[in-house]
């Protein structure tokens, strides 16, 4: 089955080190080192609010980029982090170091505390949810006396300017460094996940609160510790400073000019449009604001992937690498082997269905049906409109209630089981319309549902194993969003396969396909018994498309079976053809 | 708080309220039929407020006088503004949603700017119809009434213009659906247009009374925006009637909490609100969407 696509499984990619990417190293470490070695005050002060704004702008990447989170109010954690190094420092004995990072922790601390309220918003309540946040922040601030209310606080300068600038320094590349790992990992890769479709991630095992939750929470540090830099800084805060909501204009600016979602975005925008900013708009200060909003306008409308878009058009290289890929597919690896068989011998059915009814009101969908489904078998439910079809199939997935009957599997009574519990238990599903991880490539696709479960190296061969199988790995660096219709609907079978479940419901999954297309998917679901699969069920509305795929079919007409037989007999079964064909006289 | 009080606060609420009306409805009618969020809401309403006090000030028009210019002046700016910058972000779903809010987001900055360049940082005030009525008791502002009575009007013509002109079912008909609607034979972009233009128009006449009946500055445009959208959230997005009584809702707890608790927790209220609807009834603003 498996053949020898590569040398070894655990052969990785040597490292490349690209010979820009150790110059750009070079020169950085040199202008880091000079500015405050040979800079006037006003570099080193330059310098350091340039780095502030990176630090920012690659905070707010790693929630909006990765996560698609976008955030209004960010500066909530900026300010929170200055005011709780200053308290620290004023009213405790604590060294200056603690402050700084006590600071980070606090705003983690908020950060992990409002994150199971805020990230239940999404799309643009979030956005208004934050800049509400940032808002209310403010205030509190403004109207508590002890840290100075509007007034303010001066705290001493305790900090070299230089020394400032070094930690800003540092944390910078602290912050790019957790960028790099999310565009590096499979972590990053179930980020990603969240902001191509949360549903479709949760569907396939991505734990997307906890995931969520993590990147809100970092994504509050960087800012909070630049936000105690800030404040060692300046020497002085007070709200209108420490919650400043321009802030987060300046940063989604950067960002969106150097590349939302990007590794290098952030970098170069925040860098190029600060230093312009300083060269240029000292004689306009007026017009500062209005122009960073025509920039944000500007971006958008003629180039939305940014300045890195932009590089990556004219030939550059700054494209995200789809993670994790293996040089060479491993060969021999094959997942039946190590798969656990706890069900084998036992001699129960695989799936079993008994009396099952569900009622809607007065309807009866479903009307005491009852079936066997056993190893290996592949059976097709089959029916004319309004027959029950999808109401059985959604009864056995869990997504409806039952009004009656009993549902096992390998003899286990899942009736009570919910419907994310039956996941885990083994039972997988397409949806009608595949609900793929848009600009995800195709092996990310496919690895994000191998993840879960698995240990990170098993997950790297499993994935390879089911693209090989299905004949997908020529196609493993597209994006998902390119391909045709057909082959959309076979990485989604490969997804399924992924998660390596028992049994798989497949929902009308030919439905609008060609001819061509249908046969190949065909192939791929007479395939399902012997990768590990021990049942397949299928809803279909077109007979011909799965008359020579199905061991048996069950026919339901207004809620009841009619024939449940191997498809020769049912298609010649006078009920069945009078229940699609109508009583001919 | 005696009863006597607990009235006079009902009453500042409601009327309070019935200068949120118009806000809400105009980013309403945007958000209905285009699913854009505008952030440059506040902007075009304190450009309009900020031009009626020059205007009253420098060229000594009536107060009253302005409405029908800011009312076409907004419609013309929204009218250029939409197929510029709006437009092109439409027909891509989710993707929309958030260019839009962005780019929104962007134009506040432009609007505030050139409302802080143009007519200076101060919080500033129309002076019109100072007297007030003592109605058992229970004082009324002149003022306050007439702008509520005036939103209330614009409001039920906006409310009918919509069920009964041709252009306001266009408007419906593209909200509820943009391939329904073409297919209908309606330009659903130069419909967009129309619906951010009249927005804008009706925000810029909201300007123009709000200042008439409480200061206002460059730097208020935030605070409008947000507080127009906890009205619409509070009232399901999209739609008009839930809108108008939650405004005057908002307007009663702004006045009461304002009353009991202080003017900077009144500020902020509408911020606390809008994080608690959007968390507490997720299902009633997405009712009509």
């Amino acid at each position: 089955m498996t053949q020898p696509a590569s040398d070894s499984p655990s052969s990785r990619r040597p490292r490349e080190r690209h010979p820009a990417v150790l110059l750009f190293c070079v020169l950085f470490v040199i202008v880091a080192v000079a500015i405050p070695a040979y800079g006037s005050a006003y570099a080193v002060q330059l310098a350091t609010d340039v780095v502030q704004a990176i630090i920012l702008a690659y905070s707010w990447n790693l929630l909006a980029g990765y996560t698609g989170y976008l955030s209004f109010g960010h500066v909530a954690f900026f300010g929170i982090g200055a005011y709780a190094t200053t308290l620290l420092v004023l009213h405790t004995p604590v060294p200056w170091y603690v402050s700084v990072f006590a600071g980070g922790g606090v705003a983690v601390i908020v950060a992990v505390s409002v994150g199971p309220v805020m990230l239940r918003l999404r799309g643009i309540l979030f956005a208004l949810g934050m800049l509400g946040l940032a808002r209310i922040m403010e205030t509190l601030f403004t109207d508590w006396q002890f840290p100075g209310g509007a007034a303010g606080t001066v705290i001493n300068g305790e900090l070299t300017p230089i020394a400032v600038y070094v930690l800003m320094v540092l944390t910078g590349i602290a912050a790019f460094a957790v960028n790099l790992f999310i565009v590096k990992s499979g972590f990053g890769l179930d980020a990603m996940s969240v902001r191509e479709d949360e549903d479709a991630a949760l569907a396939l095992g991505v734990p997307t609160n906890k995931v969520k939750t993590i990147v809100f929470a970092t994504s509050a540090l960087f800012p909070a510790i630049a936000g105690g830099l800030m404040a060692w800084n300046r020497s002085y805060i007070d709200p209108p400073s420490a919650f400043d909501p321009t802030m987060d204009l300046l940063t989604i600016v950067f960002v969106l000019f150097g590349g939302v979602g990007t590794l290098w975005g952030p970098l170069i925008g925040a860098s190029t449009l600060m230093i312009v900013a300083e060269v240029l708009l000292v004689r306009l200060p007026a017009i500062k604001l209005a122009l960073y909003g025509l920039i944000v306008i500007g971006v958008v409308l003629l180039l939305p992937g940014g300045i890195v878009s932009l590089i990556n058009r004219l030939g550059g290289r700054l494209a995200r690498k789809p993670v994790l890929v293996p040089a060479a597919f491993p060969s021999g690896f094959d997942p039946r082997v190590s798969k656990p068989t706890d069900h084998a011998g036992a001699k129960a059915a695989v799936l079993e269905v008994r009396d099952l009814s569900v009622r809607f009101g007065g309807h009866v969908a479903v009307d005491n049906v009852s079936f066997q489904v056993g190893e290996g078998e592949i059976l097709c439910i089959i029916g004319a409109n309004g027959a029950g079809k999808t109401t059985l199939f959604n009864a056995i997935t869990g997504a409806v209630p039952i009004s009656q009957g009993h549902i096992s599997l390998f003899g286990k009574d899942i009736t009570d089981v919910p419907l994310y519990g039956r996941v885990h238990m083994g039972i997988a599903r397409t949806f009608q319309i595949p609900r793929l991880l848009a600009d995800l490539s195709v092996w990310e696709n496919v690895l994000v549902a191998a993840r879960h479960g698995r240990q990170a190296a098993r997950a790297v061969e499993h994935t390879a194993w089911v693209l090989h199988i299905l004949g997908l790995e020529p196609l493993k660096l597209e994006h998902a969003a390119t391909l045709s219709p057909g082959r959309q609907r076979e990485l989604e079978l490969a997804r399924v396969l992924a998660v390596q479940p028992d049994v798989v419901l497949l929902d009308e999954v030919m439905a609008g396909m060609t001819r061509n297309e249908q046969e190949t998917v065909r192939k791929v679901i007479r395939q399902f018994p012997e990768l590990g699969v021990h049942a397949v069920i299928c809803v279909e509305h077109v007979i011909a498309a799965v008359a020579d795929l199905s061991d048996r079919m069950l026919v339901l007409d207004f809620g009841h079976k009619i024939a449940h037989d191997v498809p020769d007999k049912v298609l010649n079964d006078p009920a069945v053809v009078r229940a699609y064909l109508g009583d001919v006289a | 708080m005696s009863a006597m009080t607990a009235i006079q606060v009902l009453v500042n609420g409601l009327l309070l309220g019935g200068t949120y009306v118009l806000i809400a409805q105009s980013l309403n009618l945007i958000f209905g039929v285009m699913k854009v969020v505008n952030l440059a809401h506040g902007g075009f309403v304190v450009i309009a407020g900020l031009f009626t006090f020059w205007a009253v000030n420098r060229l000594g028009i009536e107060p009253l006088a302005a409405l029908p210019i800011v009312f076409v002046g907004g419609a013309v700016l929204g009218g250029v503004l939409e197929p510029l910058i709006i437009e092109p972000l439409m027909g891509k779903g989710r993707q929309s949603e958030l260019l839009s809010l962005i780019v929104t987001f962007g134009l506040n900055y432009v609007l505030t700017q050139i409302a802080l360049f143009s007519f200076g940082t101060d919080y500033v005030s129309v002076p019109f119809l100072q007297m007030t009525f003592n109605v058992g008791g229970v004082i009324v502002s002149a003022a306050l009434l007439l702008t509520a009575v005036f939103a209330g009007i614009t409001t039920l013509l906006l409310y009918f213009g919509l069920k009964y002109t041709f252009i306001g079912k266009s408007l419906l008909a593209a909200s509820q659906s943009t391939i329904g609607a073409q297919s209908c034979g309606i330009d659903v972009g130069r419909v967009r247009a129309v619906a951010f233009a009249l927005g804008v128009a009706l925000a810029a006449v909201a300007g123009a009374l709000l200042i008439m009946v409480q200061p206002m500055s460059a730097s208020s445009s935030d605070n409008l925006t947000i507080l127009a959208f906890v009205v619409i959230a509070l009232g399901g997005l999209g739609s008009y009637r839930g809108a108008t009584v939650a405004a005057f809702l908002l307007g009663v707890v702004q006045a009461a909490v304002g009353y009991l608790l202080g003017g900077n927790v009144e500020s902020v209220l509408p911020f606390v609100l809008l994080i608690a609807i959007m968390v507490l009834w997720p299902r009633g603003i997405q009712r009509s969407t």
